[in-house]
């Protein structure tokens, strides 16, 4: 009976207090800047180093380039660019090894899939994944 | 018996409908079975640590009807939470065909999907997909607890789906 009463004792204690767990789904988690989600890529920014693919631990991003469609002008576009997520460990290499900031880190960690082959993220899927972009890269 | 439903006059058939909650059998044993996932408690590396974390009371899995336990002959779905090594695959089915069905299968993190950062690795199964057939894939290295418990909602949503319309998720 002792028992019984000390043990209610602390949960009307604690029913009054804040609650501990986030609301996830219904509202969402706050993260830190530092926080390492999927990678968003502007393609404009791109000048093809390759410098990307090759600080990649995992080998998981090929890109192919091309010839700047002006004459005039020096350098190389970006044709295609695929991150394979299957394998990406989100280490951050490539964000940091990227000259012209061309490819960042987002806050965006909703990326459960029933299908492996939705993993493999082209370039149009990484340009418009353009939300909760990290402001410090 | 036949339930002859042509002679309701259409007043009486908007109160039923307004008071009775029609729905299969199938959508019900769905209902209840995606809504008391219990995952079998093991971990296989990092990605468990995580997986513990969902557990805690900051993330609070219970909120879902998610319980860990013990036993596989408890349980109706599996988290593979961490890489699966050649020597730990053969445990991983004994563990699954120990299930009851229906059962599910949840491949946490880049190892447990593709063999991740062990990818070119002599003794790393690349992915567990090989091993038993999986139904959500999480990506992250780890994911943190937040998108484990997204990976389940999505899971329980396929659940739910699958009843109702009786096709599969992957094909729609």
């Amino acid at each position: 009976m002792k028992g019984i009463t000390k043990g209610l004792a602390h949960t009307l204690r604690n029913m009054s207090k804040k609650k501990m767990s986030y609301q996830y789904p219904d509202e969402p988690v706050p993260m830190p800047d530092r926080f390492r989600g999927i990678q968003k890529f502007y393609p404009e920014k791109c000048i093809v180093c390759n410098q990307c693919v090759n600080i990649c631990p995992t080998d998981c991003i090929q890109l192919t380039g091309k010839k700047h469609p002006d004459p005039d002008r020096k350098g190389r576009i970006i044709e295609t660019y695929d991150i394979n997520f299957e394998i990406c460990i989100l280490c951050d290499l490539c964000t940091e090894v990227c000259p012209t900031e061309a490819i960042v880190m987002t806050n965006n960690f909703e990326l459960a899939d029933y299908s492996r082959d939705e993993l493999f993220k082209d370039l149009q899927w990484l340009d418009e994944n353009d939300t909760n972009v990290r402001e410090e890269n | 018996m036949e339930m002859n439903l042509e002679n309701i006059k259409v007043e009486d058939q908007e109160e039923l409908q307004r008071n009775v909650f029609f729905i299969t059998l199938e959508q019900l044993k769905s209902w209840a079975r995606s809504n008391s996932l219990w995952p079998v408690q093991f971990g296989l590396a990092c990605c468990a640590i995580e997986m513990m974390g969902v557990g805690a009371s900051h993330y609070d899995l219970d909120r879902f009807g998610s319980i860990f336990r013990s036993s596989p002959r408890h349980s109706d779905c599996m988290i593979v939470s961490g890489t699966v090594t050649k020597k730990m695959a053969p445990i991983i089915r004994k563990l699954y065909d120990q299930m009851p069905e229906p059962k599910w299968v949840i491949a946490m993190g880049s190892c447990a999907t593709a063999g991740g950062p062990y990818i070119r690795s002599y003794s790393v199964v690349k992915g567990v997909d090989q091993i038993v057939p999986v139904d959500v894939y999480i990506p992250g290295c780890p994911p943190n607890p937040a998108a484990l418990i997204y990976g389940i909602n999505k899971l329980q949503e396929k659940i739910r789906y699958e009843a109702k319309t009786g096709k599969r998720v992957t094909n729609k």
